[in-house]
């Protein structure tokens, strides 16, 4: 034996005591729901985790399980980098998650309802009007307009962050399309590929589920007069980023995947084109953006959407999820009155905390922002994917600079929080070939029909691959791990 | 009283390849109201596919034709029957309680139910320079002020064809004041909403008097919120009140809103339009 082989996983795990570890306390002591796996894990070499994360990787790429990051001058095709060790949720702590989502769903639906009806959230002085007014998202063409089964958000991805406090924390709501969900599945399948003695060994809540589940709510929420909907997933098609998902919800629920050019529009109907003429579609469950889905209406050179399609809408003879002019409630300048929208609706606190967000557009926090740049993270309001971000203090004197003229030139685009400590967990990471701490997030997603809700129990750990890197998006070279929801 | 018009609405399109695929959507139909209502209409197109009824975002009347054969050229043409109500918008003026006007339009309740109508939109963005170009006096009524924006723009534009097109923004009106109905609409709503009033662009038929056929478009107008009256028509290209001389078709926050003509055509190479429009009274 040479002494590679008694090195163990972990002899090189950097342990930081200023960061938040999942697994190991402060003392440096597994946390129960841990130990079992550590000392499964502590059973193979280092050279079986080589061996076994190649295969993990050549397992997803051979799947085509891949995503395309977008660059100002070129698109690349990658895999999701995935990870071996599992992230474990104990009933106690889940539960949390699992209420807040809820909450915080059903909260963003009924300001969804309000703004696009009587307004009374801002009539009454909670939510500026100017919130609304110089939101891109907020159509017009929604107002009074009653989606089916009155759900506006039918799939929430809420992102969820655990502070070194070891509070969660929530980030950003998403409610435009939400992307993710398949690599929870797939992250699944390659871990009990990979190592499945471990599942035996743990009560595992399972996450295949989710399909039927998203099936049930499209279902829950067809038109008036249909019986028994004809439910697709709309997807701009193989080039964009998230396709292999649309692929495979498609798939995993029984139903079409179909394009823009699949589909017609008559008499205020929608169709779907088919060898044996054309069938009626009820329910589109819709991954192409607002101002796409229909030419006439919104951009008129999208070649992406159908023509015709928002007067059907209108009419109230198709669904489709989640509804148009649903992005104006996952603003960033929105999630910083997510406390009092839900106190306003609900009549309940939180359940998950914000993090505490200083408006640019307000002149007293916009000079707090200016001058404080260092130690906020500053974000635009209206971008996806963790483009436009700064992390403060990893600027230079001469990057602040810049960043302050851009929050001057238009402070409505911007908001600042504080820098929050993602907690961290162990990552194999190739270089060491070995085990060390990385920041992670936690999507959740949440369903939401009509008289039906579900939380996917588990979620996407996502992995900020860069050690120090606290932005874990795919996009920007994050990696994730599948994550365990323990039953009681 | 009331008289009738017939309204014909022709639009012709070639294109230089067979087209394989297209909708259009025409937002053309006069709508009903208190003033004016639809007694009958007509449509051919060359194509012989079928004109489907909808309405567009915003609720009003549309006709949508789609097909999936090869074709070169489509002739449309509508004609409308319309009873219209006569009317003199002067004789329904009230007597403005004027500091109660003013602290409406300025109230919260007031900013959000009218919302839509008082932000900028992409054709009534005004230079930043521009803002303060008509400030309203607050002695006055606020119809008596929108009577004098109606005044003031039909003053600072020329009506000139041929030097604004569909997509001209109000920069360019601003730096040369020259243009026509649309660019005079865009500018008194984009100056009525800097002083928090309420405004609509309008689309529809201006009556000019029997025998005009071919150089007569579609119309633009504004209509603008006055308290204690309602949405009054104001037709800055003329210096006019809407009257019974103007057929309303739809309004919304801009040209976008409104356009008489949509396309989604799947074809190559060039392609040629061509509208015209007739409207006669029939007393």
């Amino acid at each position: 034996m040479n002494s590679d082989a008694n090195k163990t996983i972990f002899s090189s795990y950097n342990k930081n005591v200023q960061l938040f570890d999942e697994v190991f306390d402060s003392n440096g002591v597994a946390k129960n729901v841990y130990q079992k796996l550590l000392e499964l894990y502590g059973n193979h070499s280092i050279q079986d985790y080589v061996q076994l994360n190649n295969k993990a990787k050549a397992s997803f790429f051979n799947q085509g399980i891949t995503f395309q990051v977008y660059d100002n001058k070129m698109t690349q095709e990658k895999i999701f980098p995935f990870d071996l060790f599992p992230r474990i949720i104990d009933e106690g702590e889940w539960e949390i998650i699992e209420k807040g989502a809820i909450q915080r769903s059903k909260a963003l639906n009924l300001f969804l309802w309000d703004i696009y009806h009587d307004k009374k959230i801002i009539k009454d002085g909670i939510v500026p009007l100017d919130l609304i007014s110089s939101s891109a998202n907020y159509l017009h063409q929604m107002i009074g307009v009653d989606p089916p089964g009155g759900i506006y958000n039918h799939i929430s991805g809420t992102d969820i962050i655990k502070h070194s406090d070891g509070n969660y924390y929530v980030l950003e709501d998403n409610i435009r399309c939400p992307s993710g969900v398949s690599y929870v599945i797939c992250n699944r399948t390659a871990l009990k590929r990979a190592l499945f003695g471990v599942f035996n060994h743990y009560k595992t809540h399972s996450v295949t589920n989710y399909a039927e589940n998203l099936l049930e709510i499209l279902e829950s929420v067809k038109p008036k007069g249909v019986d028994i909907p004809n439910c697709v997933v709309l997807t701009p098609g193989m080039h964009n980023s998230a396709f292999y998902e649309h692929s495979y919800l498609a798939k995993a629920m029984g139903v079409e995947l179909v394009e823009g050019r699949d589909l017609f529009v008559e008499n205020d109907f929608v169709y779907m084109k088919t060898i044996r003429g054309p069938i009626k579609v009820d329910v589109i469950y819709r991954r192409v953006d607002d101002l796409f889905i229909d030419p006439l209406e919104f951009k008129p050179e999208s070649a992406l959407g159908v023509p015709g399609l928002f007067a059907a809408y209108r009419k109230g003879n198709i669904c489709l999820a989640n509804a148009p002019g649903t992005g104006v409630a996952d603003d960033k300048a929105i999630y910083t009155y997510m406390p009092q929208i839900i106190k306003y609706y609900l009549d309940e606190t939180p359940i998950l905390n914000n993090v505490h967000t200083y408006h640019c557009s307000r002149p007293d926090e916009l000079n707090y922002v200016l001058e404080h740049i260092h130690e906020l993270v500053i974000k635009p309001v209206d971008e996806a994917g963790g483009y436009g971000i700064s992390i403060g203090n990893r600027l230079t004197k001469n990057e602040i600079k810049v960043v302050q003229q851009e929050i001057k030139q238009n402070p409505r685009k911007y908001i600042a929080q504080p820098i929050m400590s993602l907690s961290v967990h162990p990552t194999y990471i190739d270089d060491s070939e070995s085990f060390e701490q990385r920041h992670i997030d936690l999507r959740t997603f949440t369903l939401l029909g009509n008289e039906k809700e579900f939380v996917l129990k588990g979620g996407l750990s996502r992995v900020a691959l860069k050690r120090g890197n606290l932005i874990v998006n795919s996009s920007q070279g994050g990696g994730s791990k599948d994550t365990w929801v323990l039953k009681k | 009283m009331s008289f009738e018009y017939s309204i014909t609405y022709i639009a012709d399109n070639e294109y230089e390849n067979p087209v394989e695929n297209a909708s259009w959507q025409f937002l053309i139909v006069p709508e009903n109201n208190d003033t004016q209502e639809l007694i009958r209409v007509d449509i051919n197109n060359s194509l012989g596919v079928k004109n489907e009824f909808s309405e567009n975002g915003y609720g009003f009347r549309t006709i949508r034709i789609n097909t999936q054969e090869n074709f070169q050229k489509l002739n449309f043409k509508a004609t409308f029957i319309l009873k219209k109500i006569n009317h003199n918008p002067f004789r329904e003026v009230p007597v403005f309680n004027i500091p109660s006007n003013y602290e409406l339009v300025q109230s919260l309740g007031f900013r959000v139910d009218f919302e839509p109508f008082l932000g900028q939109s992409k054709f009534t963005t005004l230079p930043q320079s521009s803002n303060n170009l008509f400030v309203l006096d607050p002695t006055q009524s606020i119809f008596d002020n929108l009577q004098k924006l109606n005044l003031w723009v039909y003053r600072f534009i020329k009506f000139t064809t041929g030097v604004t097109h569909v997509n001209t923004l109000l920069d360019e009106i601003i730096e040369n004041p020259k243009g026509v109905c649309q660019d005079f609409t865009h500018l008194f709503c984009a100056l009525a909403r800097s002083n928090r009033i309420p405004a609509r662009y309008v689309s529809g038929y201006l009556h000019q008097g029997n025998g005009y056929f071919g150089d007569s478009q579609m119309h633009a107008w504004a209509e603008a919120y006055v308290p204690q009256m309602g949405w009054v028509g104001f037709d800055p290209t003329n210096n006019l009140l809407a009257d019974d001389n103007h057929i309303k078709v739809a309004h919304g926050k801009d040209f976008n809103d409104c356009s008489p003509l949509k396309g989604v055509v799947y074809s190559r190479g060039a392609n040629k339009t061509s509208h015209s429009v007739e409207v006669r009274s029939q007393q």
